[in-house]
C-alpha cells in the first residue's frame, strides 16, 4: 500500500514538473524579441496593417493566459496546433522527426551504458594501471570534449583526410561519439560504485559462506550497485538530449533537435512547444520509471 | 588431541605497516578461545586471515604458519580457501545488519549456503533451512524465512548468521564482535545461544571481542592482544582472576572499579532542582508527505537536584537521547514542562546567556563534537566569547581547565586530528566546564571510548564533580557504567522512563518488567572472577590533586562468584597447551 | 567501535600527495594561465582585429601576416584566437559566478534562515531539474534574447541546480555535526555558526565544485553558440569559431582545429584541475578505502593518556 503510495507520488511529481516546464517554454517563448510574424514579415515584406491581421487571425494578440489556457486545452485532446511557418499539422512532424532521434537516442544510450559498465566490472574484477587509465581517459574526454567538437574531427579525420565514410548520412558516426560522451559520464562513479559494493559486509559474508566469485558477483555485488546504476542511466539523458540536439544539426539528421532549432530561430510557438513538451514528457516518464525500479530492486525502499 | 586449529608466528601487515606480530595460539576441538582487544589490537585481521578475508593490501608474513585440523592452510589463496568456508569453518560478524544481503529474503541466504554443500533437492533443503532456523531458536521460522533482513530485529538478523554459518556444521565457528552491535538484553541471548549451540554441535569457537565480561562468560581460554602483539595468554579464570601482565590488570580492574561504589557524593541542597522535566512528549515530523510522525517521548517526567548525578539508562532508540537534547534546549518539544534552575524553556526558540552559562552539554561522538579546522585553543575560545565571558585571561583559564581534565598547555595549538579519542572528549569536558555550569549533560559520552579509556574519562569527570559540586544528567546505555556514574537512575525504554529510583537499589531490586530483563541481561551473563582474598582495587589513578584515588575491591552490590568451568575442558590441558605456548 | 574518523582526518591530511607536484598538474596550469594571458594581452600582442574581414583572402594558410592562416570569411584566426580566450574565459567565469551566487549564496541562506525558505527554493530548483541543462540554457536564450548578458544569465541558471544541491548535501552533512549543536548549545547564532563551523568546512567542496563547473560551462557554451544561440558575432568565443568553421572543414581545416585544440586543451587542464582540487579538498568518497568491519589501525601517533602515565 505505502508502495503504491510513493509511485504514485513520484509520478505526480513528475506530472507537475513537465507542466511547469511546458509552462516555461510557453512564456519563454512569448518574451523572446521579435514574434513570427516579425519573421515572415521580413521575408515576405509584409505592411503593419497586413502583421496585425495576422496577428489577430493566429491570436497573439489575446492575454498569454488565455492563450495558454486555449492551448493547453488542445494539447491535452492530442491537438498542437499546426506549424505556422509550414501550415502542417504539428504531430504530423513530429512524428516524422521522432523515430530518427529515438534511434539515435536509443542507441547511443546502450552503447554508452554497456561500454561504461564493461569498464568497469573489468576495472572492479581485475584492477590494473591500464583499464584505470582508460577509464580516466574516457572520463576525461567527456567532460573537455564536447560532442559537436567530436562530430567535426570524426568528419574531418575519417571522411577529409582518410576518406572512409561520407560526410553525412548514417547514424553510425553520432552513435558512437553520443555513446562515448554518455560512457564518460556514468564510467567513473560507477567504478567507485562497483569497487565500494565489492567491499560491502554482506559481500563479505557471502564469501564466507564460500560462494564462487559468480555467484557472489551477480547475486550479492550487483544488486547492491543496481540502485547507483539505475540514477547514473538517468543521469545521462541530460547528456543525451544535448548530444542528439547537436549531432543531428551536425550530420543534418530530420529529428527533433533539428525541428526544434530551426522552428526556434523561425519563431514557429507551435512546433517549440510541442517539441519541448514531449521532451519533458519523456524525460519525467524515464525518471519514474527509474524511480519504481530502484523500489522494485531494493525491498528497504518502502 | 590435535588442535583444531594452530596458528603460529602470524605476521600481518598492511601497506608496510605491521598490523599484528608473531601471534601463536592453537584451538582443541570443541573449545572455545576469547581473543580480547580494544579497537586497532588486531583481533578482527586475525580471523579474517584464518578465513582467508583479509582486505585487499593486508600481507600475511613468508614464515607464518597456519595449520587447520593439521593441514597447511594458505589464507591468500582464494581457490584453496574456498572449499573450506561455509564447510569446515565459517564465520559471524559484527554488525547482522549489514552482512545480511538487504536484497535477498531470509530464505534466499540460507538456501545459498545449504546449495552449496549439495544438501539434497528443493523440499530436502527448505526442511533443514526450517531446521536450523529453529536451532538457533527463532520463533516461527515458516514465517520468517520471507522475511527481509531489514524487517527483522538486531538479535532476530544476527541468529539468522548463525544459522547461515551452521549450516555445514563446521568444526570451527569463528564469530567476530557477534554481540558488540546489539543491546544489552539481546546481547545477552546471543551469547547463551552461542554457548548452548556449541554444547550440542561440539563444535570450536574463536570468540573476538572487546567485551571482557562475554569473554569471562563463554571461553575456556583467553589471549588478551595489544596493538598487534599477544599480552597474556591462559585459562580464562586465571587470566581474569588473577592477570599477570599490567595491561591486563587494567583491562581487568576497569571493570572491577564499576563494581566499586563510586566515591562520595556531595550533599543535595534542597532548593530548587537544577533540571525539572513534566510530561515532556516529542514527535519526529515525518520524513515524507503522508507519513506518520514518530513519537520518540511519551510524557517523560524526572528532577535532577543541584549537585546530584541522574543516569539515564536506555538502549537504543529508546529516546534518551533525545531527551538530553531537549533538556538543554537544543530541540524543541511538542508539549510538556522542561524548567531549567525555575525557569520554563519548553516554549523557547532560545535559551539566553545567562541560562546557556549554567548548562552545558558533552556529546558522544568527541570525533565529531570539534570542528576539524579549528585549534583546540580556538575551539576552547568559542565559549567564552559566545557567552561573554572573555575577557585578557582567556589563554590562562583555558590552559587551567585543561590542566583540570589531565592535559596541558601543549595541546593548544593542536587539531583534534593529533589527539586521541580519550583526548578529545577530555578537551569536550574541558570546554563544557569552562563557563563553570551548574548542571552538565553527558549524552552517552564514553560509549565511542575503548574500555579503558571509558574508565578514565569517567573517573576524572566523577572527580570532577567531587570539587565543583554540578549536576549531572549521564545519558548512557552501559548499565554498570551509568551505576558507577548516578546517584539516581531513570530507565528508558521506547520513550517512556519505566522506572526510577535510587542506583543501588535499581540494578539491585528492579522492580519494572523491562527493568528486570535489562539487570538479569547482565548480571546473570557477568561471572566475574574474583580470586578469593585479592583485594587488588583500581588501578587507576586520579589525576586531579587532592582527591583520594578510588578503591574498594570486591566489596559490592553483586554477588559476584567465580566462573564455572562445566565444558569439556579441564584446567590440567588448558595449562598444559600454556606452558607449552608459552614455551 | 571503530569510528569514522578516515573522513575527518583525510580531510586535513596536509601530508598526503603533497610534495611532489604531479607534472600533468604543472602543465594543466600553465595551459590555463596562457589561456588567461592570451586573453588578457591579446591587442599587444597581435596587429590585426579578430573581426576585419579580407574577402581576397579567405580560408589561407599560416602565413607572417596570417600566423595561423584566415577562416572563410579572411578573419586572422590567430587574432580570433587570442580574443576568443578572452570572451570564452569571460562568459564562463561569470557564468560560473551566477551559478554560484544563486545556487550556493542563495541556498545556504535559504538554509540558515529556516526550513520553509529552504523548502521552497528547493521546490522550484527541483521542478526545473528535469530539463537538461543545455536545453533549459537554450530556452532561456530564447526568452532573454541574444547578446553576453542573456547568455551568461541562461548559463549560469542551468548549472544553478547542480550548484544548489552540492551546497545543500554538504551543509547538511556538516549541521549534523555535533560541533555545530556545541555551537547552538554556546549560544552561537545561525550567522555565527554558518561563518566560523560551516563554511570553513564546505568551502572545499564548493571551490572543487566551482573547478567542476567552469569547464562544463564553457563546453555548454560552444554547443550553444554551435546551436547559433550562443556569443554574438563581435566578440567570438572558441565554441562560436568552431561552430562557423565547420561548415568549411574541408577548405579551411585549420581554422576550425587551432579553436578546437584550444578549447579541449583549455577544458582539460580545468578538469585535471578541479579532480586534483577535489582529491584535496572534498574527501567524501576517499574514506571508502577502509575495509569495513576491520579493526582501526594504530592511530600515528599512539594516544599516551596522560592518566596512565601519572
Amino acid at each position: 500500500m505505502t508502495r503504491i503510495v510513493a509511485v504514485l507520488a513520484s509520478l505526480l511529481r513528475g506530472l507537475l514538473q513537465a507542466a511547469l516546464i511546458v509552462m516555461l517554454t510557453f512564456f519563454l517563448c512569448r518574451v523572446m524579441p521579435g514574434d513570427v510574424v516579425d519573421v515572415l514579415g521580413l521575408e515576405g515584406g509584409l505592411t503593419a496593417e497586413q502583421q496585425a491581421a495576422m496577428r489577430h487571425s493566429l491570436g497573439l494578440d489575446r492575454p498569454l493566459p488565455l492563450q495558454f489556457a486555449d492551448w493547453v486545452g488542445h494539447a491535452l485532446t492530442g491537438d498542437f496546433g499546426r506549424s505556422i511557418r509550414f501550415d502542417r499539422p504539428v504531430g504530423e512532424m513530429l512524428g516524422a522527426a521522432l523515430p530518427v532521434t529515438a534511434k539515435l537516442a536509443a542507441l547511443s544510450f546502450c552503447l554508452g551504458v554497456a561500454l561504461a559498465l564493461l569498464l568497469a566490472i573489468a576495472a572492479t574484477a581485475r584492477p590494473s594501471r591500464w583499464l584505470d587509465a582508460a577509464i580516466d581517459l574516457v572520463n576525461t574526454w567527456s567532460i573537455a570534449v564536447p560532442t559537436f567538437c567530436a562530430g567535426v574531427a570524426a568528419i574531418l579525420v575519417f571522411s577529409i583526410w582518410l576518406g572512409w565514410l561520407p560526410v553525412i548520412g548514417g547514424l553510425l558516426v553520432p552513435v558512437l561519439v553520443v555513446g562515448l560522451d554518455n560512457a564518460g559520464q556514468i564510467v567513473k562513479p560507477l567504478g567507485e560504485e562497483l569497487r565500494e559494493a565489492v567491499l560491502l559486509p554482506h559481500v563479505r559474508t557471502a564469501r564466507a559462506k564460500g560462494l564462487s566469485p559468480w555467484r557472489t558477483a551477480f547475486a550479492h555485488v550487483l544488486p547492491a550497485a543496481m540502485p547507483v546504476v539505475l540514477a547514473l542511466s538517468g543521469l545521462v539523458l541530460g547528456g543525451l538530449v544535448a548530444g542528439s540536439l547537436t549531432m543531428e544539426v551536425l550530420f543534418a539528421l530530420p529529428g527533433l533537435g533539428s525541428l526544434t532549432l530551426n522552428a526556434i530561430h523561425g519563431r514557429d510557438y507551435p512546433i517549440i512547444l510541442a517539441a519541448v513538451t514531449l521532451i519533458a514528457v519523456a524525460l519525467v516518464a524515464i525518471n519514474t520509471i527509474v524511480d519504481m525500479l530502484h523500489r522494485l530492486i531494493d525491498p528497504r525502499v518502502s | 588431541m590435535r588442535p583444531i586449529l594452530e596458528i603460529a608466528d602470524l605476521d600481518i601487515a598492511i601497506a608496510g605497516r605491521r598490523v599484528v606480530r608473531d601471534l601463536s595460539l592453537s584451538i582443541a576441538p570443541g573449545e572455545t578461545m576469547a581473543l580480547i582487544g580494544e579497537s586497532g589490537s588486531g583481533k578482527s585481521m586475525t580471523a579474517a586471515a584464518v578465513m582467508g578475508l583479509l582486505p585487499r593490501g593486508a600481507r600475511i608474513a613468508e614464515h607464518s604458519r597456519l595449520r587447520f585440523d593439521g593441514v597447511p592452510l594458505s589464507p591468500e589463496d582464494e581457490v584453496a580457501m574456498r572449499p573450506l568456508r561455509g564447510r569446515a569453518m565459517s564465520m559471524v560478524f559484527q554488525d547482522p545488519m549489514s552482512c545480511l544481503n538487504p536484497f535477498m529474503v531470509v530464505a534466499g541466504q540460507i538456501d545459498e549456503a545449504l546449495q552449496r554443500l549439495g544438501a539434497g533437492n528443493g523440499g530436502q533443503r527448505r526442511a533443514r533451512m526450517l531446521e536450523l532456523l529453529g536451532l538457533v531458536e527463532l520463533p516461527d521460522p515458516a514465517v520468517l524465512a520471507r522475511r527481509y533482513p531489514h524487517e527483522l530485529s538486531g538479535g532476530q538478523q544476527q541468529r539468522v548468521m548463525l544459522a547461515m554459518a551452521l549450516a555445514a556444521e563446521p568444526r570451527l565457528l569463528i564469530a567476530d564482535e557477534p554481540t558488540s552491535a546489539l543491546d544489552a538484553t539481546v546481547q545477552a541471548e546471543i551469547l547463551g545461544l552461542l554457548k548452548s549451540l556449541q554444547r550440542k554441535l561440539g563444535n570450536a569457537l574463536l570468540f573476538i571481542t572487546h567485551d571482557l565480561a562475554a569473554a569471562a562468560q563463554l571461553a575456556h581460554r583467553i589471549v588478551v592482544m595489544r596493538a598487534g602483539r599477544v599480552v597474556e595468554y591462559g585459562p580464562a579464570a586465571v587470566v581474569l582472576g588473577d592477570p599477570r601482565e599490567e595491561y591486563t590488570r587494567k583491562l581487568v580492574s576497569t571493570r572491577r572499579m564499576l563494581a566499586a561504589p563510586p566515591p562520595g557524593r556531595p550533599e543535595a541542597r534542597a532548593v530548587d532542582p537544577a533540571l525539572r522535566i513534566e510530561g515532556l512528549v516529542h514527535d519526529y515530523p515525518a520524513r515524507r508527505l503522508f507519513g506518520r510522525p514518530f513519537r520518540s517521548l511519551h510524557g517523560v517526567s524526572l528532577t535532577i537536584a543541584p549537585g546530584e548525578t541522574l543516569g539515564i539508562l536506555g538502549e537504543s532508540g529508546s529516546g534518551k537521547s533525545t531527551l538530553a537534547r531537549l533538556a538543554i534546549g537544543l530541540a524543541r518539544s511538542g508539549a510538556g514542562e522542561i524548567a531549567l534552575f525555575g525557569t520554563s524553556i519548553a516554549q523557547r526558540a532560545r535559551l539566553d546567556r545567562a541560562l546557556r552559562r549554567r548548562c552545558q552539554i558533552i556529546f558522544q561522538n568527541p570525533y565529531g563534537a570539534l570542528n576539524p579546522r579549528l585549534t583546540i585553543e580556538a575551539a576552547m575560545r568559542e565559549p567564552l566569547e559566545l557567552l561573554g565571558l572573555s575577557g585578557r585571561d582567556d589563554r590562562v583559564r583555558i590552559e587551567a581547565a585543561l590542566v583540570d581534565v589531565g592535559l596541558g598547555g601543549e595541546h593548544l595549538a593542536r587539531y583534534p586530528h593529533q589527539l586521541s579519542g580519550g583526548q578529545r572528549q577530555r578537551v569536550c569536558i574541558a570546554r563544557a566546564l569552562l563557563s563553570d555550569p551548574e548542571l552538565l549533560i553527558c549524552d552517552e559520552i564514553v560509549s565511542a571510548l575503548d574500555a579503558t579509556v571509558q574508565m578514565q574519562v569517567i573517573a576524572m569527570l566523577k572527580a570532577l564533580q567531587a570539587k565543583r559540586g554540578f549536576a549531572m544528567m549521564f545519558v548512557g546505555h552501559d548499565i554498570e557504567i551509568v551505576r558507577w556514574v548516578s546517584d539516581r537512575i531513570a530507565v528508558m525504554h521506547r520513550g517512556r522512563i519505566v522506572e526510577q529510583g535510587p542506583a543501588a537499589a535499581i540494578v539491585t531490586a528492579p522492580q519494572a518488567p523491562y527493568t528486570q530483563m535489562l539487570m538479569a541481561a547482565t548480571l546473570g551473563s557477568v561471572a566475574w572472577p574474583v580470586p578469593a582474598g585479592t583485594s587488588k582495587g583500581c588501578d587507576f589513578e586520579c589525576p586531579i590533586p587532592g582527591i583520594e584515588p578510588m578503591s574498594g575491591g570486591g566489596a559490592n552490590a553483586r554477588s559476584l562468584r567465580p566462573i564455572k568451568d562445566e565444558d569439556v575442558l579441564s584446567h590440567a590441558t588448558a595449562a598444559a597447551v600454556d606452558g607449552e605456548d608459552a614455551a | 567501535m571503530a569510528i569514522r574518523v578516515s573522513a575527518e582526518e583525510a580531510g586535513l591530511g596536509r601530508e598526503r600527495s603533497g610534495g611532489r607536484r604531479p607534472a600533468g598538474l604543472v602543465l594543466a596550469c600553465a595551459i590555463v594561465l596562457l589561456a588567461v594571458a592570451a586573453g588578457l594581452a591579446a591587442p599587444w600582442l597581435t596587429p590585426n582585429s579578430p573581426l576585419d574581414q579580407d574577402l581576397l583572402a579567405i580560408n589561407q594558410g599560416p602565413s607572417t601576416d596570417f600566423p595561423l592562416g584566415t577562416d572563410h570569411l579572411g578573419r586572422d584566426v590567430f587574432a580570433r584566437l587570442l580574443y576568443g580566450a578572452r570572451s570564452t574565459l569571460g562568459i564562463s567565469v561569470a557564468g560560473t559566478a551566477i551559478a554560484f551566487a544563486i545556487g550556493a549564496g542563495l541556498a545556504l541562506l535559504a538554509l540558515a534562515f529556516g526550513r520553509w525558505p529552504a523548502m521552497l527554493l528547493f521546490a522550484a530548483i527541483d521542478l526545473v531539474r528535469a530539463l537538461p541543462g543545455t536545453l533549459l540554457a537554450l530556452l532561456l536564450i530564447v526568452g532573454l534574447g541574444s547578446g553576453p548578458g542573456p547568455l551568461i544569465v541562461a548559463l549560469g541558471v542551468s548549472f544553478t541546480p547542480l550548484v544548489a544541491y552540492v551546497t545543500r548535501a554538504t551543509y547538511l552533512r556538516e549541521t549534523a555535526r555535533d560541533y555545530v549543536q556545541a555551537a547552538t548549545s554556546f549560544c552561537g547564532g545561525r550567522l555565527h555558526i554558518l561563518r566560523r563551523h560551516i563554511l570553513p568546512n564546505i568551502a572545499g567542496a564548493l571551490v572543487t565544485q566551482a573547478a567542476i563547473i567552469l569547464p562544463r560551462c564553457i563546453v555548454t557554451e560552444s554547443v550553444l553558440s554551435f546551436l547559433g544561440v550562443g556569443s554574438s558575432p563581435d566578440a567570438p568565443t572558441w565554441g562560436r569559431m568552431i561552430a562557423d568553421s565547420s561548415r568549411f572543414v574541408e577548405r579551411a581545416p585549420h581554422a576550425i582545429l587551432v579553436p578546437l585544440v584550444a578549447l579541449v586543451l583549455l577544458t582539460l587542464s580545468l578538469s585535471a584541475i578541479g579532480n586534483h582540487l577535489r582529491r584535496r579538498l572534498d574527501p567524501v568518497r576517499d574514506g571508502a578505502g577502509d575495509p569495513a568491519g576491520m579493526d582501526e589501525a594504530e592511530p600515528a601517533e599512539p594516544a599516551r593518556s596522560p592518566l596512565a602515565t601519572a
